[in-house]
């Protein structure tokens, strides 16, 4: 299975702490010779302040070897400046900790630091003692404790860069001590900076620099941000609305295409999402399979042959041959690991689904053997399905009959009323157009740089009344254009 | 040198006699300007009559050379005197030499200075101001030469200058009346005269006070200078510096070649170099200068220079006069002349290499006198010298361009010609080398982008032979660092790769862009379609390219084309065809290409300029993308695609729209024909192939194509013609469901795939494409046979339904609001720019993102029509700009928000 390990293409873009998870789960799963992943782990961990745990580390790559002494001489390091930078922030600590502080702190962060220099004599330079010791905390593997320090900082500090940075490690510590809704919030968090662009770093100027580290930061974040969304509960709808977002399609194409295993893996899992996703996630699957089409030459794994298959080639046999060896793929995968059934799920309602609308009437039989299934659960599987208010079975189980005689459901279906079909073809068309005048709303109040959901600008009650206005102004250019073409 | 003016005046001889005559007898008045017109013929003429008169040949300094020049625009008096008097240096007359006249090229020159101030003279006798004002000007240039070479000026000169400026302010003074009297050329030769004159009496003040004070002591002066000067032209020859330096020149005799050697050795030695040197730059550019004859003296010059210095600045004043031998520019150089000066670029790139404390800059900015002589020692480290090998780099890239473009390609000449590209190639790789170990950044990327520009389209086996010519004469300048060659990279692939990455990390954004085009195009020359596709895209040149310059716009065309015809060879027929559509929409693919010229329409025509500029940009013959074979690919592609689309639509004016102007002309075309002969070109070819897959016969189309002979230009010829055979049993197999479906219920796959010869695996899988993107209304069945056996045949069943004219209507109203949204929607799109990262709607957009391939139905045929206008000279802007605002997106962002 190491062909489709994905961990070497991973761990570049990983922080050293999060790659510890990534080589612990492969190790339990045997891919890779396990001296390798011991001597992988402990290079990791040499670098780091986790001075107990290197330690074990060593013993299990050397057995019998003594520790060398720098070991030693390291841990009092660490904890000499474990002291000192402690000292330095608990000073602060605990003037941000008092009850009057809390009450006199406000939004604006150059008058707080003002007020605290006046009153309590603390300095900026104190302030990032407390990023300091959160930085230092993160080394040595506490971080709540650094996520907590780095909180503070952040309300604090008003320098750019070292912002970024303790958004970044405030993130890396609540994944690392699974706070997944904190988790979550930072993520966002730092998406919105991250889109918003910012010159946050003092590196050097040049024109193609910001969207050169903009999109080097997007890479960075889609990786950290597979811990957090496979783990959330919601965390695969958010997945995809990130990731089918079209800057982070363009990250994926153009930096990591193999990120495409986990966008198509969770467009496949929330194939059932509810009524109240968006609209994203609703097409997703379409999307995706666009997608994996276009990057067909520089990435593909079981988990996008099988969409390939079943939506591009219409080929049932090979669809089911890829689906065990993504199966196999599923296990062995950090992230995907826990979700083997329900993706199983999901990717048999997926080949069920088109095998019904392109086929009249369906031998189960023939079907259960598509699923892997056997002929029994097939039968119950498919009742479901019927059942299944999602599927797209469901619209003709009026006409789906299972015939038990022959085995077969007959489905008799004709093609769409005219009338649906209309219907169908113009469902969206208001809404779209609404958010289109919302846009131009939002744009003529001056929000340019905000981005924003045209859903949110929509119930602003001044959104509303420009939307009317400029949409009159865009009808007549669109008629234009259909004139033209007509 | 006799021997070039006998052959240049060879083909006149017999005339030349009597032409002189007639400038003699003419009358003074017109005399000096007939002179000055005729000067060319006359000037061949002239001196062959010289040398074929003069039995009695004096052998002479090479400085007649110079004084030749000027000798035709003597006036006649001149002219008489001087042929009578002086025969030209000729080697074989030898026999002759007891009667020689020795005189010294000093002595002449002050001859002409006499002979023009007796003519001046005799000219003020009788008030012929234009006379005196060509004989002037004439004084004027001798006196100049005459410092040059740093003789004093005669005190004729100044003499005469005084003398003129008395007359003039007498004519001044009965202003009046002589005004009058005179007409009007010799009013106006007054008035510049006085001009004139106030300038050199300016110029010469001093002298001219001194000669005022003191004439005799004036004259006494100038004749002791020239006494000190006298005896080291005559007598013998100078003191050499480098004795093997002299040339062994012409001639046995030993008493002439004394003589002879002392003359030449005046000049053409080590010592006299700069001297001459220094001579050749004056006359450059001057009117009368001929430029053959500098060529001459300066490829003698460099047999002689020794020294870094003097073959540095040698080789330069070399090359440029080479590259001065036309002076129009629409002409293209002579292939001797190129071969020459790119072997002196070669040398010069040698001698410097060699001598590593040499420099050649275009700016020096320290004021050298140019006749010294100089050293890494006196100047203290590095030597700079003025001049520019980059600029030689490129303009001997350039004529070598021009003179492929003037030549006939179907010629041997052509071919001949284009084998020196081996030599320009090695020439450019070392030029590249010089500037690395110089370090000239600027330089260098220059050199590097015609460099790129010499193998970016070249098959393989072309670029290797030309590196392995360049590795080999690179190796040669002994350098020590190193450019990326085809051995150092393994492949052309990332030797491009290599180059172009150099180019990327210029400032010059020009050289940028045309890095990349060429990247792109050797991509797809390639077939990696899509790192050529994705670099295209990721460029962003299809929104900008219509501001760029013309040639720039020509090589985006040609990379753009050649991505098309990878898509075509790599099978992906739908991006070869929505590649290609745009520029074939243009009817001008030659002209776009610039392998042909435009082709005026009715009433219009381009201007001389604008067709001499146009001339200029066409690409030699062997860089031409063959455009017939564009042509078979885009109209293959076409009906690939076109055919089963035409066939799904069932109404008139749909099909009107949906399909691509160029194949729809031709198809129409064909249609009207009312005897359809056996096909002769690639065309007839595709439209009967087309015409049978509408009815089914994909054999007959397969045929068809596959018996177009163009193919076998195609490099893997069989495995398109495969790929072909393939497409067209598909797209055979798409037409006839279209067309059928509504004569069946229910057909047989086993039918189907025996029919089309496919397999009934892949029959599946396209009805099944074609069930599941709603073009065909129909679904996949199990029927049993009627002879009740148990085993059951897959069978497709069809669901047609006949529509109302009512409910077409309401179909149609329906999807023209849906392309009404969506335009809003693209309109606003790019109006915000996919501002905020996250785009105002970026739910709605998702469905049709995802670049290339948009999968049938309605959205691409929206997509067609949009993509279907023309679009000027840019070519397929409007798909780049699709793709473009994807990924770009991200990038126009980051800026805006900074």
């Amino acid at each position: 299975m190491a062909e489709y390990d994905l961990t070497t293409k991973l761990i570049p873009y990983l922080d050293r702490h999060l790659a510890f998870p990534l080589l612990s789960f492969l190790h339990e799963n045997e891919i890779y010779p396990a001296e390798e992943l011991i001597q992988a782990q402990y290079d990791l961990a040499k670098e780091t302040n986790m001075v107990d745990y290197y330690a074990g580390l060593h013993e299990q790559v050397y057995p019998g070897k003594e520790i060398p002494a720098e070991f030693g001489q390291k841990r009092q390091q660490a904890m000499e400046t474990n002291e000192r930078l402690e000292g330095e922030a608990q000073a602060v600590l605990a003037v941000i900790e008092n009850p009057d502080v809390v009450q006199a702190l406000r939004q604006d962060k150059l008058q707080n630091l003002t007020y605290l220099k006046d009153n309590y004599n603390v300095t900026v330079d104190q302030i990032t003692a407390l990023y300091n010791f959160g930085q230092f905390q993160y080394t040595y593997g506490n971080y709540t404790g650094a996520a907590d320090y780095l909180y503070h900082f952040r309300i604090l500090s008003t320098s750019n860069a070292l912002l970024l940075s303790s958004q970044w490690g405030k993130t890396a510590s609540d994944i690392l001590s699974g706070k997944w809704d904190t988790a979550l919030e930072e993520l966002n968090k730092l998406k919105e900076i991250i889109d918003a662009g910012v010159a946050t770093t003092s590196t050097t100027p040049g024109v193609n620099m910001p969207a050169l580290t903009q999109l080097q930061s997007r890479t960075w974040f889609m990786h950290w941000s597979l811990f957090v969304y496979f783990n959330h509960v919601e965390g695969r709808t958010a997945l995809l609305e990130t990731f089918l977002a079209p800057t982070y399609l363009n990250t994926i194409q153009t930096s990591c295409p193999w990120l495409l295993r986990y966008l198509a893996a969770a467009a496949i899992i929330s194939r059932k999402g509810t009524g109240t996703a968006s609209r994203t996630v609703r097409t997703s699957l379409q999307t995706v399979v666009k997608l994996i089409q276009t990057e067909a030459y520089q990435y593909s794994d079981p988990i996008t042959d099988f969409l390939r298959d079943v939506y591009v080639e219409f080929d049932f046999d090979q669809a089911q041959v890829s689906l065990k060896e993504a199966e196999k793929l599923i296990q062995n995968d950090f992230f995907l690991e826990g979700f083997k059934e329900e993706f199983l799920e999901n990717a048999r309602f997926v080949v069920s689904e088109a095998y019904c609308r392109i086929h009249q009437r369906i031998d189960i039989a023939d079907l259960s053997s598509r699923l892997n299934l056997s002929q029994k659960e097939g039968e119950k599987w498919i009742v479901n399905l019927i059942r299944d208010p999602s599927s797209a079975l469901f619209s003709l189980s009026a006409d789906a009959k299972i015939d038990l005689e022959q085995n077969v459901i007959s489905t008799n279906k004709g093609s769409l009323p005219v009338y649906q079909s209309v219907i169908e073809k113009t469902r969206g068309l208001a809404f779209r157009t609404q958010v289109l005048g919302a846009a131009m709303a939002k744009r003529g109040s001056g929000l340019p740089d905000q981005p924003e959901n045209g859903e949110e600008g929509q119930q602003g009650g001044g959104g509303h009344h420009h939307h009317h206005h400029h949409n009159r102004r865009g009808q007549p250019n669109a008629n234009k254009t259909v004139i033209a073409e007509a | 040198m006799s021997r070039f003016f006998k052959r240049a005046g060879d083909s006149s001889s017999d005339e030349s006699e009597s032409e002189e005559e007639e400038l003699l007898s003419s009358g003074e008045d017109e005399a000096p300007q007939q002179v000055t017109k005729a000067a060319p013929i006359g000037m061949a003429r002239f001196r062959r009559t010289g040398s074929d008169e003069s039995s009695s040949s004096s052998s002479e300094d090479d400085d007649d050379d110079d004084d030749d020049d000027d000798d035709d625009d003597d006036d006649d008096k001149g002219k008489k005197k001087k042929t009578s008097k002086f025969g030209w240096g000729n080697d074989a007359e030898e026999s002759d030499e007891d009667k020689v006249v020795v005189k010294s090229a000093r002595d002449k020159r002050l001859e002409e200075i006499d002979a023009c101030g007796k003519t001046i003279d005799n000219a003020v006798k009788v008030n012929d101001w234009v006379a005196i004002n060509n004989e002037f000007d004439k004084l004027g240039r001798l006196v100049i030469r005459q410092m040059t070479l740093q003789e004093p000026i005669p005190p004729l000169f100044i003499k005469h200058v005084i003398n003129l400026d008395r007359t003039l302010s007498a004519v001044a003074q009965k202003d009046k009346e002589s005004k009058k009297k005179m007409n009007a050329n010799n009013a106006r030769a007054l008035a510049t005269m006085r001009q004139k004159l106030k300038k050199s009496a300016k110029e010469n003040e001093a002298d001219v006070k001194a000669y005022e004070a003191d004439a005799e002591a004036f004259e006494a002066n100038y004749a002791s200078i020239l006494i000190a000067l006298a005896p080291a032209p005559i007598v013998k020859p100078p003191p050499v510096t480098n004795n093997k330096d002299e040339e062994p020149v012409e001639g046995t005799n030993d008493d002439f070649k004394t003589v002879g050697k002392g003359g030449k050795a005046y000049n053409f030695t080590a010592a006299g170099l700069y001297k001459t040197l220094a001579g050749v730059h004056e006359s450059r550019g001057r009117k009368n200068t001929d430029r053959a004859e500098n060529v001459r003296i300066l490829e003698k010059l460099l047999e002689v220079a020794h020294t870094p210095y003097s073959k540095i600045s040698v080789l330069l004043a070399l090359i440029s006069a080479r590259f001065e031998y036309n002076t129009t520019l629409s002409t293209f150089m002579p292939t001797d002349a190129w071969l020459g000066a790119r072997h002196d670029l070669d040398e010069l790139i040698s001698v410097l290499a060699a001598s590593q404390d040499y420099v050649v800059q275009e700016v020096v900015t320290i004021e050298t006198d140019e006749l010294v002589e100089r050293t890494p020692e006196t100047e203290g480290g590095t030597v700079h010298v003025r001049g520019s090998i980059i600029s030689s780099v490129e303009r001997l890239d350039d004529e070598f361009t021009k003179s492929l473009q003037n030549v006939d390609p179907h010629g041997t000449e052509y071919v001949d010609r284009l084998k020196h590209s081996m030599d320009l190639y090695k020439t450019i790789c070392r030029a590249q080398l010089y500037f690395e170990t110089k370090n000239q950044p600027e330089a260098t990327v220059r050199v590097v982008m015609r460099r790129v520009e010499h193998i970016y389209s070249k098959p393989n086996a072309v670029v290797q032979a030309l590196e392995t010519a360049a590795a080999t004469s690179v190796e040669s300048l002994h350098l020590k660092s190193s450019i990326p060659t085809l051995a150092s990279c393994g492949n052309t692939k990332s030797l491009v790769h290599t180059l172009c990455v150099k180019l990327y990390n210029t400032d010059n954004s020009f050289l940028r862009t045309r890095a990349i085009l060429c990247h792109i195009y050797h991509h797809a020359l390639h077939n990696d379609f899509h790192t050529a596709r994705d670099m295209l895209f990721m460029s962003h040149l299809g929104d900008t390219i219509q501001n760029a310059d013309i040639p720039m716009q020509i090589l985006y065309n040609r990379a753009v084309v050649q991505l098309g015809l990878c898509a075509f060879r790599s099978g992906l027929i739908k991006e070869a065809q929505a590649t290609l559509q745009e520029i074939f929409t243009t009817q001008r693919v030659k002209e776009l290409l610039a392998q042909g010229m435009h082709q005026p329409k009715y009433g219009s025509s381009l201007t001389p300029e604008q067709e001499r500029a146009e001339r200029a940009r066409q690409l030699p013959f062997h860089l031409h993308i063959n455009t017939e074979l564009l042509e078979a690919a885009f109209l293959v592609s076409s009906m690939l695609v076109e055919i089963p689309l035409l066939a799904s639509i069932d109404n008139e004016e749909q099909k009107r729209k949906a399909i691509s102007k160029p194949f729809k002309r031709l198809l129409d075309f064909a249609d009207r024909q009312v005897f359809q002969g056996p096909p002769e070109t690639t065309r007839d070819h595709i439209m009967q192939a087309s015409k049978a897959l509408q009815e089914g016969q994909w054999e007959k189309a397969k045929s068809l194509i596959l018996s177009i002979k163009i193919w076998s230009l195609m490099p893997e010829e069989k495995k398109i013609k495969e790929m072909l055979g393939q497409r067209i049993q598909e797209e055979g197999l798409r037409t006839y469901l279209f067309t059928n479906s509504a004569y069946y219920t229910t057909l047989s796959l086993s039918l189907l795939a025996k029919t089309f010869s496919l397999p009934e695996k892949s029959v599946a899988a396209i009805i099944s494409r074609m069930i599941w993107s709603d073009e065909l209304s129909a679904s996949l069945d199990y029927m049993a046979p009627p002879d009740g056996s148990a085993t059951k045949f897959p069978v497709v069943v069809f669901h047609r339904v006949e529509l109302t004219r009512m409910q077409q209507l309401a179909q149609t109203l329906a999807d023209k609001a849906n392309t009404m949204v969506e335009n809003n929607e693209k309109t606003l799109d790019q109006k915000l720019g996919g501002s905020g990262a996250g785009g105002w709607g970026e739910g709605e957009r998702q469905g049709k993102g995802g670049g290339g391939g948009a999968e049938g139905g309605d959205a691409k045929r929206s997509e067609r029509t949009s993509r279907g206008r023309g679009r000027g000279r840019g070519g397929l802007t409007q798909r780049g700009a699709r793709f473009a605002q994807g990924l770009g997106n991200r990038m126009d962002g980051g800026r805006r928000n900074q």
